[in-house]
């Protein structure tokens, strides 16, 4: 009974190992493929099948597997390649510009055509309305519908 | 007040289009084509991918210099390391200077790769390929041979062990240490 209790107790030992070796979640390939551009084809690593791009992945599936998190990854290629070699500029200083003049241009697209289609809406005006009265008397009214009836 | 106003999109409009011309302009007048034969090989300084220290093209000034554009990925630069690593022995003595470049690649594999060919030229590495870039390098390997005054005797895009490269560069190497 003891040796069963210890050899399933070694098993699990064994399975939870892995899974709790790191401290943090590990971070997964695929979503570091979507950050990662390839450096020879100028796309993010998962469109690529080029050699430099198999090269990449397989550096961070061993760091992932030594417990790196995402971002000590992008750092140590980084270090290798140069900020290029990530899909997405990093969030300080001068690369800010790339994050926010986008959505300062829509916000200026939006704004200009609110004040186009405001401006446009006053001009109209209300619509003309029909003369109730034609101001035709009524024996005037009765001779021009005669008149009419005979081209119909 | 609404004539200003138009004015005023206007003269917006017309600046994004010029902005926008000034860019494409920019991008086609600064775009990296080879060196061609005959003119000066551009300069660079890049760090050792063996050793500490940095390592400058004009400092070979006044020696001819073969520069090799390769990387551990690339497999035509495995057959081709041994052919320059002979020519290097050979030619060393005659003041040639063999310069490796490494281009896109993890610095850890280049060192493995230079250790696993027993390469003993100068190994230089070019992560973020700036220095490539500017040799219009699109594909490894490539290699030029530079003339004592700097200036681009041979550009082979291809692996030197190739028949139709091997007599050219055999034959620039001869050019340029004469």
């Amino acid at each position: 009974m003891i040796v069963r209790f210890l050899v399933v107790f070694v098993a699990a030992l064994a399975l939870a190992a892995p899974a709790a070796a790191c401290a943090h979640p590990r971070t997964s390939l695929a979503y570091l493929e979507g950050q990662v551009m390839c450096p020879t084809c100028h796309t993010t690593l998962d469109q690529s099948n080029s050699a430099a791009a198999q090269q990449i992945e397989r550096f961070i599936s061993q760091k992932i597997a030594a417990c790196w998190t995402s971002r000590r990854i992008e750092s140590a290629l980084v270090a290798n390649y140069g900020p290029a070699i990530l899909a997405a500029p990093p969030h300080k200083g001068f690369d800010l510009l790339a994050w926010w003049l986008p959505i300062a241009g829509v916000l200026a697209g939006a704004l200009v055509l609110a004040v186009g289609v405001w401006r446009w809406s006053r001009r109209r005006g209300p619509e003309p309305e029909e003369p109730a009265d034609s101001g035709l008397d009524e024996e005037t009214e009765r001779r021009l519908d005669d008149l009419l009836a005979r081209f119909d | 007040m609404t004539g200003r106003l138009k004015l005023t999109a206007q003269v917006l409009a017309l600046a994004c289009v010029a902005g926008l011309l000034a860019l494409l302009v920019w991008k086609l007048t600064h775009q990296e084509h080879a060196p061609r034969v005959g003119t000066v090989a551009p300069g660079f300084t890049l760090r050792r991918l063996v050793g500490p220290g940095q390592v400058s093209l004009e400092s070979y000034r006044g020696r001819p210099v073969v520069l090799n554009f390769w990387a551990s990925w690339c497999n035509p630069c495995k057959s081709e390391a041994a052919v320059l690593e002979r020519d290097w022995t050979r030619y060393r003595d005659r003041g040639v200077v063999f310069l490796g470049v490494d281009y896109h690649d993890l610095a850890p594999d280049a060192r493995s790769f230079v250790r696993h060919h027993e390469l003993t030229f100068p190994m230089l590495q070019d992560g973020s390929g700036r220095v490539t870039g500017s040799y219009g390098i699109s594909q490894v390997p490539e290699t030029y041979v530079l003339s004592r005054q700097g200036r681009v005797v041979a550009h082979l895009a291809g692996p030197i062990t190739d028949a139709g490269f091997a007599a050219d560069f055999r034959s620039a190497l001869a050019k340029a240490a004469a």
